[in-house]
């Protein structure tokens, strides 16, 4: 028998089941609150094929002030974009259908405003990158495993600058 | 000049003399025949004339009857010398005058005739008698009797056979002296063409050429065409020799040694490289002496190798070590082929010897190199089926820590990760771990982990995965190896299909093919339907260096598998099709039993190569 480890259930936060946020809970710490443009809280869309890395990514980003979505490819992610206008999408690089790099020059043209920070595991994806830049197509990159205050300050920084 | 038995030239003496002496002898013949049957009427009618002249002369003696007058006309037949007797009657027969040749002075009676007729003539045996009247205003008034002896013909005869026998011998002599000139004319030239064609023969020299005859007969003829022909000689000659000498720049210029054998396999000639490679001389290269040049541990297998082809016929291909001139050896390529001539006998054989010392040992270095990025790929590859477990176990302790409430979730989770992390450095590390010599190994096992390695990616792609393949199937091995034989070939059947493909793994227990068959092993079989192998690509595939995956390949990937599949004295086999609807491509690998008697015969690794289309 072949060994899988990837027999996941989805959603794997089911609604009754999901870790619920406290609309009353105050966020840890009030100072991380970030505002969007509008005075909104920043949003978020991350993308993971692994859904248990997007799910916990946009769990950790709700708890820590942002409004946060999780999807599992390229294709979601630009529709929602199209409708939610996100301040910030984050995305895997190697995933079926769209990979990160297509989806973060999707992302562009239907929200031009929104900041793409891509997070992959694979060292292939610098050569994607180089390919991407080659195109005049610039993202920033970080490594996985991205360590959530890392992540959290690297979606803050964009936003002082 | 040689003695011919049958020469030309008396032949030609014969044949002269022959047809000059038959020639005469025919003619003779001829005016002798004529002769005789001219003779006859000859005669009579000289006889005749003159027995009319004497008549005539004898009117008047008969008138006045003057018998000397008569015998003085008479006696003028003198001169003529077959007339024996002639004589003047009177009417009424009576003697009156005569004439006698030699003894005998006695007159003959008149022959009897009829007077009437006014003459008469008759042959007896020898002898002619004739009868003319004397006639006088009309009137016969005597009779004139002639008698002439053949007998003098015969002595003219004989006269005529002396002078026909001496211009017959001087003409038989004049045919000889003759025939000694045509001989000069004909047979020297002759004799000079056949002693220039054997100089030419022996000298081997074309230049040579025939002196030409002063005539313009069929023998000068014959000699212009020998020249002519010579000349065409001395053409190739010079062509063969050019080309000749052609090979030996071209045989010394090649950066291979070069060698010819007799067709019995020994040696005949070798180029200059082999010479100086070798630092021997062509008396010690004579036959077999190239025997001095190899290993003498591994020259039995040459040699039978060797005398295998020479017997058969079959093209040469062996790599073995030559000392050169400095004692160390290299490693040569060598092959040979038979020269065969117009009817496919074979006369020779041409052989050459590459050096491949060099491009073994940058094949090892590339076998190294590929192992190394084999290996960054592998050690990419764990960093990625790690970084993800490991991004959400970060997660799942960063909520768990902010989120304590959920706790007992987040870490249920997290240990889950773990134990995936767990698994792939179990998995992965086994391709590190190898043994020195063969060790039983589980091909299901081995089959299965890899599967696992790769599972990611089919379920990334949606690849449904049917194996077909029992528990336990265990052959002598490299357990690394085979794993990485079975990583590359599930790897690139991976690549080469789109989402949603399909992908059969078979393994089972089966014998060998080609020059396997006798031996038991395994069968593993990769079946893909993804893109396949156009058939001019599917040649090459085996190459180093050759890819079709420009950003992730080294293009190292199958021939370092096939290698592998070398060593483990096994095959591989590729079938692929690019037909619409039903690409795909199958690779076929076997796998001895055992690694034992399979290493005897040396040489089990064949790859085959098929495409469908």
């Amino acid at each position: 028998m072949m060994t899988n480890w990837h027999v996941l259930t989805f959603p794997l936060f089911p609604m009754s089941d999901r870790p619920k946020m406290d609309s009353t809970e105050t966020p840890r710490a009030a100072g991380n609150r970030l505002q969007g443009e509008e005075g909104r809280k920043i949003r978020v869309i991350v993308i993971d094929d692994e859904a248990l890395i997007a799910e916990t990514v946009a769990e950790i980003l709700k708890q820590e002030g942002f409004d946060a979505v999780a999807v599992s490819n390229g294709l979601s992610a630009i529709e929602l974009a199209e409708k939610w206008s996100p301040d910030v999408v984050l995305s895997d690089v190697i995933m079926p259908g769209l990979n990160g790099i297509e989806t973060g020059i999707g992302i562009r043209e239907v929200a031009p405003e929104c900041k793409v920070i891509l997070f992959s595991g694979q060292a292939a994806t610098v050569d994607l990158l180089e390919v991407a830049r080659e195109h005049g197509e610039r993202f920033d990159i970080l490594a996985k495993p991205v360590r959530p205050e890392q992540l959290i300050a690297v979606i803050r920084s964009s936003f002082r600058s | 000049m040689t003695r011919l038995r049958d020469s030309l030239s008396r032949k030609l003496t014969a044949m002269n003399l022959l047809v000059s002496g038959g020639a005469l002898m025919l003619a003779s013949t001829a005016l002798f025949a004529y002769d005789l049957v001219t003779f006859r009427g000859t005669l009579l009618s000289g006889t005749t004339i003159q027995a009319q002249i004497i008549a005539a002369n004898s009117v008047s003696p008969l008138i006045f009857n003057d018998a000397k007058s008569a015998e003085a006309t008479l006696s003028a037949l003198r001169t003529t010398q077959h007339i024996i007797y002639a004589a003047v009657y009177t009417l009424n027969g009576e003697f009156m005058a005569g004439y006698w040749r030699g003894q005998g002075r006695e007159p003959l009676p008149l022959p009897p005739f009829n007077r009437e007729s006014g003459g008469f003539s008759k042959f007896e045996g020898e002898k002619l008698d004739l009868v003319q009247t004397i006639d006088f205003q009309g009137k016969t008034v005597g009779f004139v009797y002639i008698r002439s002896d053949l007998g003098a013909l015969s002595e003219r005869w004989r006269t005529y056979g002396v002078i026909l026998l001496s211009v017959l011998g001087v003409s038989l002599v004049a045919a000889l002296v003759l025939s000694r000139i045509a001989q000069r004319k004909i047979a020297r030239p002759v004799l000079r063409l056949a002693e220039t064609a054997r100089q030419v023969s022996r000298e081997k020299n074309y230049m040579i050429r025939a002196q030409l005859t002063e005539d313009q007969d069929e023998v000068g003829l014959l000699v212009e065409s020998f020249n002519d022909m010579l000349h065409e000689i001395q053409k190739r000659d010079t062509a063969l020799q050019e080309s000749e000498s052609q090979f030996r720049v071209l045989a010394d210029s090649i950066p291979q040694m070069a060698w010819m054998t007799d067709k019995e396999g020994a040696a005949s000639w070798f180029n200059r490289r082999w010479y100086d490679y070798t630092g021997t001389t062509p008396e010690e290269m004579e036959g077999y002496g190239w025997e001095s040049v190899h290993d003498p541990e591994i020259l039995p297998k040459v040699l039978a190798t060797w005398k295998n082809c020479v017997r058969t016929g079959q093209p040469y291909e062996i790599t073995f070590p030559l000392r050169g001139a400095d004692g160390n050896f290299r490693l040569f390529l060598t092959l040979a082929l038979p020269v065969r001539d117009a009817h496919g006998k074979i006369v020779r054989w041409f052989g050459t010897n590459t050096d491949v010392t060099d491009q073994r040992r940058s094949e090892e270095a590339l076998r190294q190199t590929e192992k190394l990025a084999a290996t960054g790929r592998l050690a990419a590859s764990i960093a990625h089926e790690i970084n993800n477990p490991l991004e959400a176990v970060t997660n799942l302790v960063y909520l768990a820590r902010i989120q304590p409430s959920n706790l007992e979730k987040y870490l249920k989770l997290a240990d889950q990760e773990l134990e995936r992390i767990a698994q792939i450095t179990k998995n992965t590390l086994g391709f590190y771990r190898d043994t020195a010599s063969p060790a039983p190994v589980d091909i299901s096992e081995i089959l299965e982990e890899v599967v696992a390695l790769y599972s990611r990616k089919l379920n990334f792609k949606r690849i449904r995965l049917q194996s077909e393949y029992g528990d336990r199937i265990v052959v002598e091995g490299f357990p690394g190896e085979i794993r990485q034989i079975f990583a590359n070939l599930l790897s690139n059947a991976i690549e080469a299909m789109s989402e949603k493909g399909r992908l059969r793994i078979g393994a089972k227990q089966v014998h060998g093919r080609g020059n396997l068959t006798a031996i038991p092993g395994v069968r593993i079989t990769f079946l893909d339907n993804g893109t396949g192998i156009p058939p001019e690509r599917i040649k090459k595939i085996f190459e180093p260096f050759y890819t079709t995956k420009k950003d992730v390949g080294t293009g190292l990937g199958l021939w370092l598998t096939l290698g592998l599949v070398a060593k483990h004295h096994g095959q591989l086999r590729v079938r692929s099709s690019v037909r619409p609807g039903r690409t795909g491509t199958a690779f076929s690998l076997f796998l001895p039993e055992s690694q034992e008697d399979s290493s005897k015969d040396g040489s089990g690794s064949t790859t085959k190569t098929e495409a469908a289309s």
